[in-house]
Order: structure tokens, then sequence, then C-alpha cells
């Protein structure tokens, strides 16, 4: 039996870095300190995984495997190459260059979890801190269209409303706790004060806030459903804190305004710094999400949407990202790697990928390898496989090997590089 | 036959994420992400009890899913955990930014008296046919 220490979740953005897992002979048999998710995905990491690397649903040999995909990408006019954001950081790279390669689009999860928060922070610039300032300094912390009780488990306990740090002595106690939804949640229980903003009305109660931190004075007696009164006490707060943060989420980018809501945001935390410290934060989602827009970024200049079409990289959402390319029946195949576009995108999207061929390199059967001309199982990072992360704050971490992969399977890094070769043979440049 | 029309938003919820890492392919996954939860003026409107089928419809397309009550959505709200049976109504008009709108369309929900739930592997079916 080995006890295996400060072990890295590859589950959400939070990357927590204190697991303790215990391995006897080839399987985990227990998780300490894992939210209830983490603990499924490391206890759970064997079960209904693919069998065997398939070709049109028969069962083939992994180098037949990886000899089709390549034909497929190889023959392709505009493939799209998809996902990235549950892998590692090397795999990332090795997308990037396979898009290269064969003159595709490459984008991310992003594009449809935080990606307007990118188009936004672009144009209008981001006051960032790291998670371990936040549990030092902060004293004031918003959640907006954020529900860390569901989606980001301990983050409240590790990194924002709970730990005692440095200059937050008393923890829990000497923090107020805010939360802006559109639904009561559980963070309705964990907030000191929980706001119900109207559907769509996000915008709108940003820009009142701001108007009452720089002075103003709210005539409607309420906006986007939160009455002028609590408009007033929240500014109020905001301004009298000594490290406040915004933490946001889906419920800003995915709503009507999309990054215009994030432009907001960042407004209101813009205001507030002229009073005293503020800062803002997206809550990512897949662990390496925020690794997906590094590494595309370091190797392109852009975080997601990138179109290799005319040999050098241009970036453009709306146009290069997979929905709109999916949508507008562009795509002629696709290559995804750790994600299930087939079940997260629209199903007008997803119908297009039944019309092409697709390969998909994941651990487990989802609709996109149903759907799929070629799979290839693969390792998971972070279980099966070493490999850098970066956490949503954009601090890097070094993922772990728990465990001997399943069935003997490579990490998705080794299958790409496969892949990138026969690519290269088969359009004559090896 | 009694209708509500709604505000549809999706989301995370840790049951979903409990449910993926068993396998989509599980019960566990299945009986995370194929409801819908309606306010309880909303699920009285239409005399649905949990577990019940109702078809949630809006311009992009329509699901059978069952039904529960949340004491936390207001009257005229619906939550739809994010996953392949909500993506069957959502659009993927992105607007120029990539990102369709998964939170705040309009939906109509009513009773699917012996309707059934769709499993995931008759979504998939009905994304191959087209459908």
């Amino acid at each position: 039996m080995v006890v295996i220490t400060d072990a890295v979740c590859p589950f959400c953005g939070c990357l927590c870095d204190d697991l303790e897992i215990t391995v006897e002979g080839d399987g985990i048999v227990n998780v300490k300190n894992a939210c209830a998710i983490s603990r499924s995905k490391f206890m759970n990491h064997g079960e209904n995984r693919i069998s065997s690397a398939t070709v049109d649903g028969e069962a083939v040999d992994y180098l037949e495997a990886v000899e089709a995909a390549a034909g497929i990408l190889a023959k392709a006019v505009r493939p799209l190459v998809y996902g990235l954001s549950s892998t590692e950081c090397v795999a990332i790279g090795k997308a990037v260059e396979l898009a290269e390669l064969t003159g595709g689009v490459v984008d991310n999860t992003s594009s449809v979890c935080h990606g307007p928060t990118i188009l936004a922070l672009q144009q209008v610039g981001e006051s960032k801190t790291t998670l371990g300032e936040v549990k030092n300094r902060a004293d004031l912390i918003v959640f907006w269209g954020s529900n860390p009780t569901e989606a980001h488990l301990r983050h409240i306990i590790r990194y924002s409303a709970m730990p005692k740090g440095l200059y937050t002595p008393e923890g829990r106690k000497g923090r107020y706790i805010v939360a802006v939804d559109v639904r009561e949640t559980r963070m309705e229980r964990v907030a000191d004060k929980f706001l119900k903003v109207e559907p769509g009305g996000d915008f709108e109660l940003l820009l009142a806030l701001r108007a009452a931190v720089r002075g103003g004075e709210v005539q409607a007696d309420e906006v986007a459903g939160v009455p002028r009164e609590e408009i007033a006490e929240l500014a109020k707060r905001m301004k009298g804190a000594k490290m406040g943060i915004v933490f946001f989420g889906l419920g800003l980018t995915q709503s009507d305004g999309r990054h215009m809501n994030i432009d907001a945001a960042v407004g209101l935390v813009a205001e507030l710094n002229h009073h005293t410290k503020f800062l803002i934060s997206p809550m990512r989602g897949h662990y390496n999400v925020a690794g997906a827009n590094t590494v595309t970024t370091w190797q392109t200049g852009y975080p997601y949407a990138v179109d290799f079409a005319r040999g050098y990289p241009r970036y453009n959402p709306g146009e290069y990202t997979a929905v709109d390319l999916l949508a507008k029946g562009e795509a002629d195949a696709a290559i995804i790697i750790a994600s299930d576009p087939a079940a997260t995108f629209p199903a007008e999207s997803a119908r297009h990928l039944a019309r092409i061929p697709v390969v998909t390199l994941d651990q487990k059967v989802t609709p996109t390898t149903m759907l799929s001309r070629v799979v290839i199982p693969v390792a998971t990072a972070g279980v099966e496989a070493e490999g850098t992360a970066y956490r949503m704050d954009g601090v890097p971490l070094r993922l772990k090997k728990v465990v001997e992969p399943h069935g003997g399977v490579l990490p998705d890094a080794e299958v790409l590089d496969l892949v990138i070769e026969r690519v290269r043979a088969l359009k004559g440049e090896a | 036959m009694p209708k509500v029309d709604v505000t549809l938003v999706s989301g995370r919820t840790s049951q979903q994420g409990v449910g993926l890492e068993v396998g989509k392919t599980s019960e566990q996954y299945f009986e995370s992400a194929s409801f819908v939860e309606l306010s309880v003026a909303d699920a009285d409107a239409l005399g649905t009890r949990d577990g019940q089928p109702v078809m949630v419809s809006t311009a992009h397309g329509s699901v059978v899913v069952s039904t529960r009550r949340s004491q936390g959505l207001g009257e005229g709200l619906a939550f739809f955990p994010y996953g392949p049976w909500a993506n069957q109504v959502f659009g993927s008009d992105t607007g120029g930014t990539g990102m369709p709108l998964f939170k705040g369309v309009r939906a109509t929900i009513e009773p699917a008296e012996g309707g059934s739930v769709p499993t995931l592997t008759e979504l998939v079916e009905g994304l191959r046919r087209g459908g």
C-alpha cells in the first residue's frame, strides 16, 4: 500500500493540491481531502473505460487507429481541433501543432465557458490576483453568477470564504460574503447577503452598483429586481472593505450581454479601486482550461478560436469558435481531445459531428465517442499520467501520476505525437 | 392541457459532476442530467409531481425530461442541468461571440403524459438522424 500526498485534483479550476491518495496494487482504494466530484473521479477512474481503440466501431490495434486518424486529418480541408481543457499542457501544445500542420482551427472549451470573459478582459484589462492573496487578505467576497457549492466544491473552504490567512485570522467571521444569482442556491445559506437578480438583469445591476460606488443616487425603486437601498448598502460595504474580490461565473458569460456583462463587472471593480483594493477573477471550470488558454496564447498569440487556414494564426471568436464552425457546417473533419462536444454543444451544432469523420481521444464512452469514426483510449492526466495544469488564477501546478494507465494506454500527448508524425508523412512533409 | 411559459437557465450541479466521472453511460449520470427543475407555482400549475415527464420546448427544439420542484426558483424560472438533454433545446447562435445563450432562453413546459425520457443512446441516434 502506498499513500501519495499533495496530489493535485484534475477536475475543476481549483486544482486542490492537498489530496492523499492510497494505492493498493493497480487500484486507488482511498482519497482523502477530496470533494465529492474529485472522489468520484479518482475512485471511478477505471469504470466505463473504452476497452479498445476502434475504427468504425470495430476494435483495432492502437497504431491502426492512429493511421486512420492521420488519414482523416491529412485529407481534411478545414479540420477542427477541439477540447483540451481536461488534459495537461504538453498535449495542448501538440494539438496546436496538429492544427498548424493541417491548416485547421484549434479551439478549446473556453469558447463555451469563459470565452466572453477573455473578450472583455482583452478590451478593458483585469485587476487580478492569486487565490493565496485572497485567503490571506480578502475581507469582502462577492460570488456573482457563480455557485461554488455545486461547481467548485472546496473553493469556499480552501481559498475564499472560510480559510484563516495571514491578515484574515478570524477566517469566515472576519469576512463579508455576498452572492448574486437569479435563483436561490445553497450560496444563499453560505452568504451574509444574497441578492436575487432578474434573469438577464446583471448588466443593469452592475452599472447601478458602479453608479452608487461613484456617489450617485439610484432613482428607481429597484434595479433588475434588487431594491435601491440594498444597492446603496452593498456599494458602501464594498468601498469600506480592506480588500475585496468579485468571483464571477457562467451566470454572467452565458446570459444575454455575455462579454458586456464582464465589461460592466470590470468597470465596477475599477471604480472601487478609487476607494480601496478590489479584484476580479473568473471561476474557471475545467481543471486546465486556463492552461488551454495559456499554452495556445504562448504558441499562437491567441487564447482560443485560432485558425491556421492561411498558414499563420488568425483569431476571431464567433467565426473560428467550435459551436459556430460546426453550426455553419464548415468543419469537414474533427479531432476531439478530452472533451464531449456532442453532449455539451447545442444539438444544432452537435449534429454536424455526426456528418463528418471525427477522431476522439478520451477515457470513457461519451456521446462524442459514440459518434466518432476513430476512438483512441488514453490515460487520464493527473491520475495515470503526469503533466502541468494552470489553476483558475493562473498558477501552474504539477499533476502526479498515481497509478499505471488502464490497459496500458498512452497519454494524450504521446498519441498526438504519433498522429502528427503520420500526418506529416501522408502530407509528404516527413 | 396546462402549459407554463418559463425562462430557462442551465448550469452545473455537483451530482452531474459526480455522475460524469462515473461515466456518461452510467445510471447516475442519467439521473443527474435528465430533469428540469420548476418553481412550486409552475409545477402546481402543471399539476405535475416530482419524477413525472414533461416536454420542454423552445424555438430550437424540444425534449422530454422528468420534473422536480425547487423552492429556490421563482415563478416563471426553470433550471436545467447542463448536458445532452438540456442541449436539445438551446440554439447555436452565438451572436458573434462563440458562446451560445445557455441561460435566459424562453421555453414552454407541459406535461408529457405517457412520454418517456430519451436515453443517452437515443439522443445520440437523434443527432445521427439529424433530428
